[in-house]
């Protein structure tokens, strides 16, 4: 098809071009190159929305190589190529938009505050979308691990982007190499399903989830797992690849760099956190959940993780001051849920949070944004208070995000996150050990309702704590209208996937549901179902619609328990700081689980040693040895280099005692003398 | 007719004469004359198998011995004169300089 397809490669190009425009003539323009991120974003947001329209009306999905890298066959060619379907092509519209509304706030967090440097942070900004939307086209895996790495680069680039303070530039750092650890695995996965399938593709007849399946089948020949059991070879190769996932989407225990993170300028948050580099993890799985169906362990794994990083994270965020430092944590805790809902099958499930959460997160962090803009670029929520008169706008949206964060119906969140413990509760009636991970995002809503509103609460009720809050900076319509925008969007666009009430009424509107049904037949979500149901025993279970309603009503009530435990707590005219009462558990929380802690100490205390053990072996056995050589032959070199004097004479008599010496010898061997 | 052994020793003879000089020698000058000698060794082999096998070939062969070693001659006469230039001796013990 002739048209939007075609364009496919502009909607990565666009914000590349960008990035180059900010990056050399930026400081000659007019607003230091936002104009041109603003630009090509938009441009990006408006193709986007062209290619999900021609896959909504094809329904067919597009593969296109556009540049072969190596292109010998055999072992393997390694290209670049653009895969749209109708899960890339949401997640490009989703992508594009936040960018492009995260340019337009950026004009008045960053231009209007005076920041200096903007052309690099913009250039930054623009590279990180091109990475990000380049990633979720890429068609096959190599592509998606070199702009994975990309990304992370990215994020260090912006995490340090005021990199003359103390914290960011070591923010960034920590970033890198936390989410460097993970891609490590993923880097030895990449190799490993080269070197098993000897293609990476995701999509068509030959890529290397449909040959894995023919492989367990037993009918795909030439498919080398190194001596394995299929079924284990394939565990391992996508444990490997979501050991990427796990450090990108900050999923215990690779966790610890995403609330550090918080000290790169705000809308690079929200950028990072609701649509590029935290969302590359989840949506890798999701890319290749046709390999991950065939893996129970894989799956089970996922879910675990999930389940308890939902859970683990939110009790943390629970007893933060910075407003920041709540919404960091929320990420990861809302991501433990995406991992679940993918970890027990619910592959609709996990993309429908996945969208919504980036509504409404993007909404929160650019909300957070303009307090901190507002309180003079002070995070502390015990220093606010009382915003709620004062910065109308602000409240209003950010009141909605937080719904959406805590799951009250009907704004985003609840329909996603009831479809994502709904999907848990299946799986558990089906094999009770699933269970366990329900309960666990189940006790993750109540914190999570109960840090949203205390975040609100604190930030925007009661009595101005400070003279700051009580006369905020004001800011202009370019930090207002991104968060209109996601304010409506994180209202609304939870009506896409509505299951309770399709159920309830029978009517099919379950839109997102019905978008993954089309599309190329390995990549459908029927086509996960049946995998999922041979391979990983994933049977389905009868949904009654007591039971749909019944989850929702659970988490709905919980939710609610957990803000009404804030509402009490905090919304009060002058809240007191209610942390003391947990006694040691306080300290645990503020010391985050001592997660940071032994990770250094297996750094400093473990790895360190191995690294200087090893040190002293290379430098003595193995330098040593080389040294040794040469030493040696140093030696007799200088004492072989005596033979020659420069007496002609003496060089003579050598000769003639040489030649002596053979005459003795040929002759004693020849015979003469007998 | 003389036997060729004789011509043999007296080869022998005179190579070893020339071999000598070269050993127990410093002076450059008698080196050379030495070197002629033991040339002139060969010669007279040369000669002495000619005769014995009644072809000319080996004296002709010598007759081109002969003139390598006027070359020969010339070529380290110059050499002698640099190193008198360089050393103001004809000892070739002192001119050990390209050594090590």
């Amino acid at each position: 098809m002739v048209g939007a397809f075609e364009f496919a490669p502009a909607i990565a190009a666009l914000p590349f071009v960008s990035f180059l425009v900010a990056l050399f003539v930026g400081r000659f323009m007019p607003k230091k190159g936002a104009l041109a991120g603003i630009t090509a974003t938009g441009g990006s947001l408006l193709l986007s929305l062209w290619v999900y329209l021609a896959v909504l009306t094809s329904g067919d999905p597009h593969v296109e190589i556009v540049h072969t890298l190596i292109g010998v066959t055999d072992p393997f060619s390694l290209e670049l190529g653009i895969l749209i379907d109708q899960l890339s092509a949401l997640m490009l519209l989703i992508v594009s938009l936040i960018s492009f509304l995260v340019f337009v706030f950026s004009l008045g967090y960053m231009n209007d505050e005076g920041e200096t440097g903007l052309p690099r942070y913009y250039a930054g900004l623009s590279l990180f979308s091109f990475s990000m939307l380049a990633f979720v086209m890429a068609s096959n895996l190599f592509m998606a691990f070199m702009f994975f790495e990309l990304v992370g680069l990215c994020s260090y680039l912006l995490i340090g982007f005021w990199f003359r303070a103390d914290a960011p530039p070591s923010a960034a750092k920590k970033a890198f190499l936390v989410t460097r650890f993970g891609d490590y695995f993923f880097l030895i996965g990449v190799v490993g399903v080269l070197g098993t399938f000897g293609t990476a593709a995701f999509a068509g007849d030959g890529s290397f989830p449909v040959l894995a399946e023919q492989a367990l089948a037993g009918e795909a020949a030439g498919i080398n797992t190194f001596g394995f059991d299929p079924q284990t070879w394939f565990t391992i190769l996508g444990l490997l690849v979501l050991g990427g996932v796990m450090g990108k989407s900050a999923q215990f225990p690779l966790h610890t760099w995403l609330p550090d993170a918080m000290e790169g300028p705000t809308p690079v948050s929200a950028l990072i956190h609701a649509a590029t580099m935290v969302a590359a993890g989840v949506y890798l799985v999701a890319r290749m959940y046709g390999f991950y169906a065939l893996s129970p362990t894989a799956l089970a794994i996922i879910a675990f993780v999930g389940g308890f990083t939902a859970l683990f994270a939110a009790t943390m965020g629970v007893v933060k001051r910075e407003i920041k430092q709540v919404l960091a944590y929320s990420t990861i805790s809302q991501y433990g849920y995406m991992m679940l809902a993918l970890g027990v099958g619910g592959y609709v499930a996990g993309v429908f949070h996945l969208t919504t959460h980036a509504m409404f997160k993007a909404l929160l962090f650019l909300g957070a944004g303009a307090v901190i803009v507002a309180m003079h670029h002070n995070e502390d929520m015990w220093k606010m208070g009382g915003l709620k008169e004062r910065l109308p706008v602000t409240y209003y949206t950010f009141l909605a995000g937080s719904l959406a964060l805590a799951g009250i119906i009907p704004f985003a969140g609840f329909w996603s996150k009831d479809e994502v413990l709904f999907e848990a509760l299946l799986r558990g009636m089906d094999n009770p050990i699933f269970l366990v991970a329900y309960a666990m995002g189940l006790i993750g809503v109540f914190f999570t309702g109960l840090y949203t509103f205390r975040m609100v609460f604190l930030t925007f009720h009661g009595e101005p704590r400070t003279t700051i809050a009580e006369d905020p900076h004001h800011f202009g319509w370019n930090m207002k209208f991104p968060m209109v925008v996601l304010g409506v969007l994180a209202t609304v666009v939870g009506l896409i996937n509505m299951t309770p009430v399709a159920e309830l009424t029978g009517a099919h509107i379950e839109f997102l549901h019905i978008w993954f049904e089309h599309g190329g037949e390995t990549l459908t979500v029927e086509h996960y179902g049946a995998l999922l149901e041979q391979w990983a025993g994933y049977g389905a279970v009868d949904a009654s619609t007591a039971l749909v309603l019944g989850s929702g009503a659970v988490s709905l009530l919980l939710a609610l328990a957990g803000a009404g435990a804030a509402h009490v707590l905090y919304n009060v005219p002058d809240p007191d700081e209610h942390t003391d009462k947990l006694g040691s558990i306080k300290t645990v929380l503020f010391n985050n689980y001592y997660q940071d802690e032994y990770q250094v100490w297996l750094a400093e205390g473990l790895t360190a040693n191995v690294a200087r053990g090893a040190d002293t072996f290379d430098q003595g056995i193995i330098d040593g040895a080389v040294n040794g050589v040469s030493s040696v032959s140093l030696f007799l070199g200088d004492r072989a280099r005596r033979l020659q004097t420069g007496v002609v004479t003496n060089y003579a008599a050598l000769l003639t005692l040489g030649l002596v010496v053979l005459l003795v010898a040929v002759g004693i061997l020849g015979g003469w003398f007998v | 007719m003389v036997p060729s052994q004789y011509y043999l020793v007296l080869s022998a003879a005179v190579f070893c004469i020339g071999l000598f000089g070269i050993l127990t020698r410093r002076n450059a000058l008698v080196f050379l004359m030495s070197v002629e000698l033991m040339l002139n060794a060969a010669n007279i082999n040369l000669v002495a198998f000619s005769v014995q096998n009644g072809n000319l070939t080996g004296q002709v062969f010598s007759l081109f011995t002969i003139a390598t070693a006027a070359a020969e001659v010339a070529v380290g006469i110059g050499i002698i004169l640099v190193l008198y230039r360089n050393f103001n001796d004809v000892d070739v013990t002192t001119a050990t300089t390209m050594r090590w």
